[in-house]
């Protein structure tokens, strides 16, 4: 009979003493494969543990997962929503994103100027658009210390470049020619005078994958997560920070008008900023943190792209506002698809 | 049948549940209209830049595509859609005849399995196995430098040449089919007639088995030359951005530019293009059709 007692009281002191939250689910928009499982892996391994609440995805392209968040404004079918700094505009231009309490994400204090991106979206994680390739089918005398270096001759046929976004490259054309993508017109002819170079456009991070992995475009704006992952598969590629700056891209979160879970919102972002989850972020995908204090191994830390000092987030990004990003990525994709592409 | 010689409530008495099983079709047909009415509603509408909203109403959208620009990608998938319908018969024709008239149960099963099997698979799968194949270090320019036949790799992939390969390896299992139940149609006593005439198997193949085969070979046409105006993962990957057809143009302008209202202009535009193609392909073959319908 004591031991039942004892055994009573013991599972009563844990049910008392277990986290608020142990019922309730927080719904994930985010991108899916890898990118949900970096989220598992560090984000959500770190909100489960304080606050003992459950988690579910759902997931979807950035533009797909934008539309239907539209459709289902004031109920929507997500409480957190991962999504890229300029579409996190979109969000917050429709309404759909909520004005956040910074007060309730304690980890953001530690934020670096670039990652508060609006009042109703933050950054979580940094990458970098630049320019990798593969040193065995590049000249060994082009070092790409500088963007001009892409609109080398040697180079015919051997570039590729994104075609869902071409914002990277409108911005540095401009700033080539001593302006800003505000004032982008300026490296139209710039631009078109790229065109040799081209082999391919790729239209996802799996193509342009294959493209630099079989050889076919061993010269890429590209993704620097993605460059670190092909590193990994043993393909030997270099990742260049031209003088001019990598073109910066920050993957950011909000929470979403009318979530009902509103307050486990604030804990999963403020997980998010958690120096050690920073840490984690970086150390399996090799995307910069976005807090001042996370603690980097040395070996990632000293990777080109991932950013640890504010020297670094100054001299080596080349930032496109996002909210004029926004507005002008059709108008320069349609630019770019008139006069470069075709 | 004359149906008036049944009275209505006769016809649904032997026919028992046809209206319940028409239930899911116009279901069907309610939803695709809905989606087909929102796409012209948009296609009419101005973009705000920065939001998904859409403006007021505009033709715009479609005096737009007189551009040279989407002038030239409306033409390409033409073109590209007319050369896959034709290699697909060309490459089918006989295949499917083999696959019919063959006596070998092996040759009717080998036959069977490699043109049915890719369509098991995914399009992705089959385009991304193509562009292993046709890329610089791949199977095609990998052989034909070890034959010392080339010297420096093809230039296959991205290229009008690369993106038919790849569309004609997803119409032809369609096609193949639809030509072996045409050639399966006809009665092999017409062929006898025309040997027992002193016609040579050439003769009797050209003047008898193919004219009797028009219905099939004008719905293989037309059906591969629809399916390929729907390209997308075939042109967007082995295209690699260069070659372009309708359907990336739309995926670009939608989801890259958020351009919806321009987009869905795009789509209408592609879609009464295909009718108005369809339309004139079975008017030029109609008199092959005639034949065929023995």
């Amino acid at each position: 009979m004591k031991r039942i007692f004892v055994a009573s009281a013991a599972l009563t002191a844990i049910l008392w003493t277990a986290p608020a939250f142990a019922a309730e689910k927080l719904v994930i928009s985010s991108w899916g494969g890898s990118w949900k499982e970096l989220i598992e892996q560090t984000v959500v391994k770190k909100f489960k543990a304080d606050t003992g609440a459950d988690v579910e995805f759902v997931t979807g392209g950035t533009i797909d997962r934008l539309n239907k968040a539209k459709l289902a404004k004031g109920n929507p079918e997500s409480d957190i929503t991962f999504t890229t700094s300029h579409v996190g505009w979109l969000y917050a231009n429709d309404g759909l994103f909520e004005t956040l309490d910074m007060a309730k994400i304690p980890n953001a204090k530690s934020l670096v100027e670039q990652a508060k991106i609006s009042p109703y979206h933050l950054g979580s994680w940094a990458y970098v658009y630049t320019i990798v390739y593969r040193p065995d089918l590049v000249p060994a005398d082009i070092k790409f210390d500088s963007w001009a270096d892409l609109w080398k001759p040697e180079l015919k046929g051997k570039l590729s470049a994104p075609d869902f976004d071409t914002s990277h490259l409108v911005a540095v054309a401009a700033k080539l020619e001593g302006a800003d993508a505000a004032n982008w017109e300026k490296g139209n002819a710039k631009l078109k005078a790229l065109k040799p170079n081209f082999k391919a456009y790729y239209a996802n991070d799996a193509a342009s994958q294959q493209l630099m992995q079989n050889g076919e475009a061993p010269v890429q704006v590209m993704l620097s997560m993605n460059a670190y992952y092909i590193a990994s598969q043993g393909i030997k590629v270099n990742v260049a920070i031209p003088k001019e700056g990598a073109v910066l891209g920050i993957d950011t979160v909000g929470i979403m008008k009318g979530s009902k879970h509103s307050d486990l919102a604030y804990k999963f972002i403020n997980a998010l900023l958690d120096p050690d989850v920073q840490k984690e972020i970086a150390t399996v995908k090799k995307g910069s943190p976005v807090v001042t204090n996370a603690k980097l191994d040395p070996d990632v830390a000293k990777l080109p792209g991932i950013f640890t000092t504010p020297e670094q987030w100054a001299k080596e990004t080349l930032v496109i506002d996002h909210k004029l990003r926004a507005e002008k990525t059709g108008e320069w994709r349609k630019w770019f698809t008139e006069n470069v592409i075709n | 049948m004359d149906n008036s010689a049944f009275p209505l409530s006769a016809r649904s008495r032997r026919r028992p549940f046809f209206r319940l099983f028409t239930i899911p079709a116009v279901l069907v047909a309610i939803v695709f209209t809905i989606a087909m009415a929102a796409i012209l509603q948009y296609s009419v509408r101005a973009q705000i830049p920065g939001s998904l909203d859409v403006g007021g109403f505009t033709l715009a959208n479609f005096s737009a595509m007189l551009r040279p620009l989407y002038a030239r990608v409306f033409a390409d998938t033409v073109w590209l859609c007319l050369l896959t319908a034709v290699i697909s018969l060309v490459l089918g024709y006989p295949l499917a005849y083999a696959l019919v008239r063959s006596s070998n149960v092996a040759v009717k099963s080998f036959i069977l399995i490699a043109t049915v099997t890719p369509l098991f698979l995914g399009e992705v799968v089959r385009t991304y196995s193509w562009i292993v194949v046709l890329g610089n270090t791949g199977f095609v320019n990998s052989v034909l430098i070890k034959l010392g036949i080339i010297v420096q790799p093809l230039q296959l992939l991205f290229t009008v040449t690369g993106v038919t390969i790849a569309l004609v390896h997803v119409t032809l299992p369609v096609v193949v089919i639809m030509l072996a139940a045409a050639i399966s149609h006809i009665d092999p006593d017409y062929e006898r007639a025309a040997e027992s005439l002193g016609a040579g198997p050439l003769r009797i193949f050209f003047t008898v088995t193919l004219p009797l085969s028009g219905p099939g070979i004008v719905a293989g046409l037309t059906t591969a030359f629809a399916w390929t105006f729907s390209a997308f993962a075939t042109p967007q990957l082995v295209g690699g951005g260069k070659v372009n057809m309708v359907s990336n143009l739309v995926y670009q302008l939608g989801f890259a530019n958020f351009n919806f209202p321009f987009a869905a202009a795009l789509c209408v535009a592609g879609l009464l293009l295909t009718y108005l193609s369809i339309f004139l392909m079975r008017l030029l073959l109609r008199p092959m059709e005639k034949v065929g319908l023995h």
